[in-house]
């Protein structure tokens, strides 16, 4: 194992009766970095966060975190973890400002850790309102000042993002990145916004039927991402012969477009070939796969 | 770290309105019983007021301190066995309805800490009660007037109530380990309910000494006469099972899966 190894799984599955959940899973996550955990739902992501956390019990092998094996009885280490699991929880009749206090208790921080939590998470005109009355939105920052009161060296956020608006995704993008960045605090997040994951992301593991299906960093995905021309014309049906005939082996229909693979930069040769044809160019247009669409062909989308 | 986690405890109780809810319900039971003794005492008013045929299912009933004493014990002692499964589940039982469970699971402090902070909250909170209930059960059988107080009278009524309320407590844990294993309300209440329909029959088979369940109800009266001294085996079988009540709810919360 690395020396600057967080986060690291061994062959760890889980096995509920006759549904293997996660299935010999090997993870390593190094200090300072942003790791992007993908998968489908039922893929394995939220089991292995649980296990990640001791809520649950490995089937087989192990987790271990910041040096600990974490197992039952395992508390040591999690006064540098802060986490989120599944939906943003509260105790209802409970303030903002109660909840985290509950919180600060709970983890030792001082007494205004609740106050910088509350102005961090843009909750300040909520602070006294109790938290049954708060949004959806609000809850899930409400989860956020909780894992992060306590200045925590690592992060465990199953969907980060879910329920805030699109100006709430970028103000906590912009925070986790800032602190892996300043702090070199260590992210393990999940989500199912993969433009999210793209742009937040120093590596990204994608986990399909509880298995590891590939580890990558964002330079091995622009590498592995499929380039094609994308080509409107006014008569798909003869375009595509018309390709293949001249040579472009591997043309795709994908909805009223056509896809031109290993074409490279011989976007001169497909608009002769078309336009002196008689066919009526609409537009061509170089792309490269994002993450979704690469993540779509993985998990066979 | 364990006055963090109690404080925290009592932390969410704050504004709940289920702590006002069973002092209400508990509170009932004595001017209930402060009615019947009036009908009985009164029954020309009563019948005045409509209340005579109530006083026909009250023959037997003597408008006494006596009376109105065992009758104390055998509320607190059968409504309370429920109220206290009630309260069980409220304070484990919520964690997993609003789904903070998992919030407190993964923290720098042992599991065994919130099993033992919400046992202290609930015998708090029960305490509470039971002396709140006491005070004015005194209250209202001094202002009706009712013949036969003494001072020992009175030293017998707070002593029985204190014994089945804190008997009652004994049986708390394994109604907490119900409430951890079925992640909710429901299984907890159930499970109380069964207890007490088990703990008549017991009683009434001649097990009303072994079985947990049956020791309240024989002891304040609810099967047979009231047995007011119990035998040691009796401890002996309550301090196992409130022992083992508290084992197992640490167990589940160390060792089971806590999905929510």
């Amino acid at each position: 194992m690395p020396t600057d190894t967080v986060i690291a799984t061994h062959a760890l599955t889980k096995r509920f009766g006759d549904v293997l959940a996660v299935d010999g899973l090997d993870l390593d996550v190094r200090r300072g970095e942003v790791y992007g955990f993908l998968g489908r739902n039922g893929a394995g992501k939220t089991t292995t966060i649980r296990m990640l956390l001791g809520l649950i019990r490995p089937s087989a092998g192990e987790v271990t975190m910041l040096g600990r094996r974490i197992g039952p009885g395992e508390t040591s280490v999690f006064g540098r973890v802060g986490y989120l699991v599944e939906t943003a929880t509260a105790y209802p009749n409970l303030t903002v400002r109660e909840n985290l206090d509950i919180q600060r208790r709970l983890t030792g921080a001082p007494k205004t850790a609740v106050a910088d939590a509350i102005e961090r998470l843009g909750l300040s005109q909520y602070a006294d309102r109790r938290a049954d009355h708060l949004s959806l939105g609000n809850k899930q920052r409400l989860s956020l000042a909780r894992a992060l009161l306590h200045a925590p060296d690592v992060l465990v956020l199953d969907e980060p993002a879910n329920a805030l608006d699109p100006a709430g995704i970028v103000e906590v993008r912009d925070m986790l990145r800032s602190l892996a960045d300043e702090r070199g605090v260590t992210v393990f997040m999940s989500s199912h916004i993969l433009a999210e994951v793209a742009h937040l992301a120093d590596r990204i593991g994608i986990v399909h039927d509880g298995r590891l299906l590939e580890e990558l960093d964002r330079d091995e995905l622009a590498a592995k991402a499929r380039s094609y021309i994308e080509v409107r014309t006014s008569d798909l049906d003869r375009a595509e012969a018309l390709l293949r005939a001249v040579g472009f082996a591997h043309v795709e229909r994908e909805g009223d477009t056509l896809r031109v693979f290993g074409a490279g930069e011989r976007c001169p040769d497909i608009a002769r070939a078309l336009v002196s044809a008689g066919l009526e160019l609409t537009s061509l247009t170089p792309t490269s796969e994002d993450l979704e669409t690469y993540f779509l062909r993985l998990t066979g989308g | 770290m364990f006055s963090s986690v109690l404080a925290t405890e009592f932390l969410k109780l704050r504004r709940s309105k289920v702590t006002w809810l069973t002092l209400g319900g508990l509170s009932m039971g004595p001017l209930a019983l402060a009615l019947f003794m009036w009908i009985v005492r009164e029954p020309g008013r009563a019948a005045q007021l409509g209340l005579l045929g109530t006083k026909a299912n009250l023959s037997g009933l003597e408008a006494t301190w006596a009376a109105y004493g065992s009758a104390l014990t055998l509320i607190v002692g059968a409504g309370g066995m429920l109220l206290l499964s009630f309260i069980v589940a409220y304070v484990f039982g919520r964690e997993y309805a609003d789904g903070t469970a998992k919030n407190m699971l993964a923290l720098p402090v042992g599991r065994r800490w919130f099993v033992i902070a919400k046992l202290v909250v609930v015998a708090a909170w029960w305490a509470a009660l039971v002396v709140a209930v006491l005070a004015e059960a005194f209250a209202v059988g001094l202002a009706l007037g009712l013949p036969g107080f003494s001072a020992s009278l009175a030293a017998d009524i707070v002593r029985n109530t204190l014994l089945a309320a804190g008997i009652s407590y004994l049986l708390a844990p394994a109604v907490a380990w119900i409430t951890a294993a079925g992640r909710g309300y429901m299984p907890p209440l159930g499970f109380a309910i069964a207890m007490m329909a088990l703990g008549n029959v017991f009683g009434k088979t001649g097990w009303a000494d072994w079985f947990p369940w049956s020791i309240v109800p024989s002891m304040i009266g609810m099967v047979g006469s009231p047995v007011r001294t119990l035998p040691p085996g009796s401890y002996v079988v309550l301090g196992l099972t409130f022992v083992a009540g508290i084992a197992a709810t640490i167990a589940q919360l160390r060792w089971a899966d806590n999905v929510q």
